[in-house]
């Protein structure tokens, strides 16, 4: 018999489709501009000028890492808070009201980003409409006001989501007193605390400074201060997009392996470890710059090395669980347990390679934290190839992957094309692994990421193999992640569509070998958690900040602002960044 | 709470390499003494760069014995100086800083590498034993234009680098029957004592003679050539020494109105070098002047 979300929810099972559905929109964009930016930078196919590759940067970061990643997850969430509680938010409006605000806040962003490919980009509240600022938006760099804004209304909507949920919660607390919270929820709960706690950094920046600055309120910005505050958010929104991975891993994957989760207590304790650790982290991405002390650098990296245990206890519990689910399945032996799970079943198949690519991304990811390594890699294209592992991969496989198995359970329609889906996940693998092992190379001899076009008038010191190799890599790598994508979407709108079917998925997820009571209550205590978080984070952050502040000035000294408006003529350049050369 | 022994085992081995991981990064500190960038240098805002002591002229000095400084200003979309020339066998610190947006500094092929923030001044010192050219990119998005910015960092051969700069004091037209006084100066931007030939060449009359300047000062070398001897007309002069040359051209007219210009350094503590070709035995190693 199976259990369908769609029938017991409808409602709920409308805004999560909502949500996937702008996931999906963004996906489709943002894929499009990656294939773009694979073979402008290598050089193989240009017909963009250089200028607009930056409006295509800009959509690229904008609309997978915002738009993709976190409807997706809004969604996946609000169906693990539901399906786990059993418990309907309380009021529809509030649900709608946070889609609408994201959905609004995405707009505004797109129309923002979009309009800096026009020839003449029109004025809209005294600039014009551009964005040419990437997604980490630097100042003195300046977006058109809109863009701002629009990621203000973006981050008031996931506020509103994350109040949601806890409403939920609260609600079915008070309905079940004493009652452990169920795995999903706690997920769900724990990130939120995180992501609270960690964007308030950007929306500081935002509201304090950026906003202000576009409406010339304040005079100027302290660069560093700002992009302080943004990495204040951006190590922890890392985590953010990797958790609803996490999430799939620990509570679909198993069951898809034919098992159960191995310990439902070691899943809580990595939740907690990423709600006290993933913020008081940010400034490894500021190993380069100036202006911060060493001593702050080497707290960061000291921090990062510990948020290496979440995630080195979720490869343990994931595998466990896998082999556990093998077992079942009449699998045996050391390694030849494998062979017994379900390849063939895209859902698991995409989520199993995307955990693989992530161990491997992970041990990059340690380079990138190895602080004095940093000067190695830093801004090079090793840094691409370490977010496509990662969050191109282990959160967007997973996500896809996740979507074969959800989706149905969504529309009560039954998967099209299962085996065009495992052909889809294994070409996702196959792109990624050239795209990325390229990236990472050419990282390593300092080939700068970034760059529309990095051939300069000196050669690189390639060492084994060529530059022509590598670039050929970039292109094969990011044409086989675009057809993996295409192919993705094919499959999803030709299930929505496959209206009179009867889907084959079971949405139940069987309790963990080692459940909840093997824990203590208080991993349950989520005020705990949040406050020890808030210590931390005022810890680690309150004397950088201060001397961040007390070296450049709240508002910097004499710093300009350089609208992006990205031209063709070269000659244009240097008015419209208003540069004097001397 | 329960945990599998397995789990145990994990557990302990995750922390084992975690703090490994550690070690290592501090042994790279403490132990090699790779220092990060940090907040040591005092910042300076854009608008002060052109009346900073540091940044005002952006440049190569020589600090001691093999040690260098170099004050890089990063902008949209240069960096300056350009190129930045230094000896091998130095130990060479970098102070970048930026006019404009955020940019990047970088050498590909090194461990150069920094960020280079409107406001502050990133501090990075590297050593570089053999001689090479490299390039100096920008590796953060600074706008339009951002993929042009380059430049490049030349490590020259010791007993090839030299930081010689030349001024030529000569007049632009003399009387015929004149004679015609050329004035170099050369001054010496390193520390130690420079030794180095200067060339000059007046028409077809070529001459070179041997100097020796004290760090951080400058000689003057003057030539004097009789413009009977070049004959009425347009000449052209070249002074060239290590790797600076100045060149123009003297009117040798019939009028007697010439302009006589003033010395160019006037500041300077200068030992006069008068090579005079009527003189043969301060012309020693003279190539022939008639
Ligand atoms: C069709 C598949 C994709 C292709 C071909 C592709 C290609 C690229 C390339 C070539 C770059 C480097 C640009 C540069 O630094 O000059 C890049 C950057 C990036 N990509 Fe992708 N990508 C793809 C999918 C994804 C996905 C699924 C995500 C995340 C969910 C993602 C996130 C990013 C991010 C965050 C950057 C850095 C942007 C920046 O530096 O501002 N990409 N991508
Ligand atoms: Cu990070
Ligand atoms: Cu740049």
């Amino acid at each position: 018999m199976t259990r369908l979300f769609v029938d017991e929810y409808p409602g709920q099972a409308r805004l999560v489709r909502a949500a996937f559905l702008n996931s999906f929109v963004a996906l489709a964009i943002g894929a499009t501009f990656g294939l773009i930016q694979a073979f402008h930078r290598t050089d193989i196919y240009r017909f963009l000028p250089s200028p607009d590759y930056y409006t295509v940067l800009t959509g690229h970061g904008v609309f997978l890492v915002i738009s993709f990643v976190i409807f997706f997850l809004v969604g996946l969430f609000h169906w693990a808070i539901t399906d786990s509680l059993g418990q309907r938010p309380s009021r529809a409006w509030l649900s709608w009201g946070w889609y609408g605000l994201m959905s609004l806040g995405t707009l505004i962003i797109a129309a923002s980003i979009l309009g800096g490919f026009m020839e003449e980009p029109p004025e809209v509240l005294g600039a014009p409409l551009s964005a040419d600022v990437l997604f980490t938006f630097y100042a003195p760099l300046q977006a058109n006001p809109l863009f701002y804004l629009g990621l203000i209304v973006f981050f008031a909507g996931t506020w509103l989501a994350g109040a949601d949920w806890f409403r939920t919660w609260l609600t079915w607390k008070g309905e079940h007193p004493g009652k452990r919270i169920p795995l999903p929820a706690f997920m769900v709960l724990t990130t939120m605390i995180m992501w609270y706690l960690g964007s308030i950094g950007v929306i500081v920046s935002l509201v304090a400074f950026l906003v202000p600055w576009s409406f010339e309120v304040i005079p100027g910005v302290n660069p560093l201060l700002t992009r302080t505050l943004f990495w204040f958010f951006g190590h922890m929104v890392v985590y953010f997009w990797v958790l609803p991975a996490y999430l799939l891993w620990y509570n679909v994957l198993p069951t898809l392996s034919g098992g159960r989760l191995f310990s439902d207590p070691l899943a809580r304790v990595v939740f907690i470890l990423f709600v006290l650790l993933s913020t008081p982290v940010g400034i490894h991405h500021q190993y380069m710059d100036p202006g911060i002390a060493e001593g702050f650098k080497f707290v960061a990296m000291t921090n990062t090395m510990f948020l290496l245990l979440p995630s080195l206890l979720t490869a343990f519990t994931v595998v466990a669980s896998m082999e556990h689910g093998a077992r079942q399945r009449g699998g045996a032996g050391t390694f030849g347990w494998i062979r017994a799970l379900p390849w063939k079943d895209p859902a698991f198949t995409g989520m199993a390679l995307a955990g693989a690519v992530f161990a491997f991304g992970g041990f990059t990811g340690i380079v990138n934290a190895g602080m004095n390594i940093n000067y190695l890699v830093h801004n090079t294209l090793w840094i691409p190839g370490h977010i496509h592992t990662q969050v191109g991969t282990a959160t967007a496989l997973s996500l896809m992957a996740g979507s074969y198995w959800l989706v149905p359970q969504l529309t009560g329609n039954r998967l099209v094309g299962r085996r065009i889906a495992l052909f889809q996940v294994v070409t996702w693998f196959l792109g990624i692994v050239f795209m990325t092992n390229a990236m990472y190379r050419s990282g390593l001899f300092g080939v700068p990421r970034r760059t529309a076009e990095p051939q300069y008038s000196f050669e690189y010191d390639v060492g084994i193999g060529s530059m022509g190799e590598l670039n050929a890599q970039i292109a094969l790598g990011g044409t086989l992640l675009f057809v993996a994508t295409v192919l993705f979407l094919g499959v999803m709108l030709l299930t929505v569509l496959n209206r009179d079917s009867e889907p084959l998925v079971d949405g139940t997820i069987p309790p963990a070998l080692s459940g909840p009571e093997d824990s203590p209550r208080i991993l349950d205590n989520l005020k705990l958690w949040a406050a020890i978080a808030i210590v931390l984070l005022v810890l680690a952050y309150a004397l950088p900040l201060a001397s961040v502040i007390q070296g450049g000035g709240l508002h910097g000294q004499d710093i300009r602002p350089y609208p992006v408006v990205l031209v063709d003529a070269v000659q244009h350049a240097g008015t419209i960044l208003g540069v004097p050369i001397h | 709470m329960r945990i599998h022994t397995y789990e145990k085992l994990w557990l302990a081995g995750s922390f084992v390499l975690i703090v490994g991981f550690i070690v290592t990064v501090t042994y790279g500190s403490v132990g090699l003494g790779i220092d990060m960038i940090g907040e040591e240098a005092d910042g300076v805002s854009p608008d002060e760069i052109s009346s900073d002591e540091r940044f005002s002229e952006p440049r190569v000095e020589q600090v001691g014995e093999n040690e260098y400084e170099v004050y890089v200003v990063a902008m949209t979309f240069i960096f300056q100086p350009d190129p930045i020339e230094v000896p091998a066998n130095s130990e060479v610190t970098f102070y970048v800083t930026s006019r404009d947006v955020i940019h990047g500094f970088e050498v590909p092929g090194t461990n150069i590498n920094s960020m280079a923030i409107p406001g502050q001044v990133a501090e990075l010192t590297v050593e570089f034993d053999e001689p090479g050219t490299y390039g100096v990119i920008c590796n953060e998005y600074c706008g339009p234009q951002h993929h042009t910015m380059e430049g490049s960092l030349v490590v020259t051969p010791e007993w090839e680098f030299s930081q010689t700069e030349l001024e030529v004091d000569a007049p632009e037209s003399v009387a015929q029957g004149d004679e015609i006084d050329l004035t170099a100066t050369v001054s010496n931007g390193l520390l130690e004592t420079h030794e180095s030939t200067v060339n000059v060449t007046i028409g077809s009359q070529t001459t070179e003679q041997s100097i020796t300047v004290d760090g951080e000062s400058s000689e003057n070398v003057s030539v004097t050539v009789d413009s009977d001897e070049l004959g009425p007309g347009e000449h052209d002069w070249t002074v060239s020494v290590d790797d600076q040359e100045e060149s123009g051209t003297i009117t040798v007219g019939n009028e007697t109105d010439t302009t006589e210009s003033v010395p160019a350094s006037v500041g300077t503590e200068t030992v006069s070098v008068t090579m005079n070709p009527a003189d043969p035995t301060r012309a020693s190693r003279g190539v022939g002047y008639p």
